[in-house]
């Protein structure tokens, strides 16, 4: 994957075939300890195989096949940039999968165009309600579907309408970033 | 200022009214456009290629589509891919996309009814 939105898209992906209707997703940068944290968690229904097999790119649960490459692929592009990947169980009740890497390593992907990947994720599923927070060291942004949507009209609740609207908030949390990511 | 509903006539009116509304833009639409978000078409482009649609099917004002997203065909090798179904229920699955594939498929299938056949996958 060329952008650290997409490893987020996968995941999220994951976390909506396990029935999930919240996902949150976080990041974080500490510039001054040189850390970047991805969050992505999720109230679906939680991991039921070992953390080492959802880790195996030759382990899936999914019927028919015999990879499953997304965790894996995150696991080595963030042990790539210096930093580790891990699951545990979320607050929300279902899986949390935090990436830490180093923010100034040459090795560390873009975090790439994660407006257009969250708005996708809200236009094709309008019954989820998708949480953004980011924060740069300063107060936190937070972005959800569900507080979007209460400012638009009815009929603008769903599609093309509601997902162009959280693009837009998402680009203005990112713009509080430091501009490292 | 709005005007007064007078009687419990215009009140059910208007209801069938905003339900019609609710109707065309939640509701079933003509045409189901999924497109294939496992780690395969995702690593290929698939996420450019629902931005494309969003972008395309809003400049066309195409009103009668909804998008959803789904997993991993098994077609790996074809991704970027979307399936589209359309209103007689037919599906055609469209691969290795690009913007300017969206593009013709959203003019030609989408608003003109004519499938691209040479964007097709052939079964």
């Amino acid at each position: 994957m060329r952008e650290l939105s997409l490893h987020i898209l996968d995941v999220i992906e994951n976390s909506i075939r396990a029935g999930a209707s919240i996902i949150s997703v976080g990041i974080v940068e500490d510039v001054a300890g040189d850390v970047l944290e991805i969050t992505v968690e999720d109230n679906g229904s939680g991991l039921n195989i070992p953390v080492e097999d959802a880790l195996d790119p030759f382990h899936t649960t999914k019927d028919g096949k015999r990879i499953g490459l997304g965790l894996s692929l995150f696991q080595a592009a963030a042990e790539q940039a210096g930093g580790a990947l891990t699951i545990d169980k979320s607050d929300l009740g279902g899986v949390a999968v935090k990436v830490t890497m180093s923010l100034s390593n040459i090795d560390r992907r873009p975090l790439g165009d994660l407006a257009a990947t969250l708005s996708s994720v809200v236009c094709t599923n309008p019954d989820l309600d998708l949480w953004c927070r980011f924060s740069s060291g300063g107060p936190e942004c937070v972005v959800r579907v569900s507080d979007v949507a209460r400012e638009l009209q009815v009929n603008e609740r769903c599609g093309l309408a509601i997902a162009r609207r959280v693009s837009e908030k998402i680009r203005n949390g990112l713009a509080g970033m430091s501009g490292r990511s | 200022m709005a005007n007064k509903i007078k009687n419990p006539q215009e009140l059910a009116a208007l209801k069938e009214k905003a339900k019609a509304d609710l109707d065309l833009r939640m509701g079933p639409k003509e045409i189901q456009i999924t497109v294939h978000m496992g780690t395969c078409g995702i690593a290929a482009g698939a996420r450019d290629v629902m931005a494309a649609l969003m972008d395309e099917l809003t400049t066309a004002g195409a009103q009668n589509v909804t998008l959803h997203q789904s997993g991993c065909l098994g077609l790996c090798d074809r991704e970027p891919m979307f399936t589209l179904v359309d209103k007689a229920g037919q599906e055609f699955r469209y691969g290795k996309l690009t913007k300017k594939k969206v593009h013709r498929i959203v003019q030609q299938h989408v608003v003109g009814g004519s499938p691209v056949a040479d964007d097709l996958i052939q079964a």
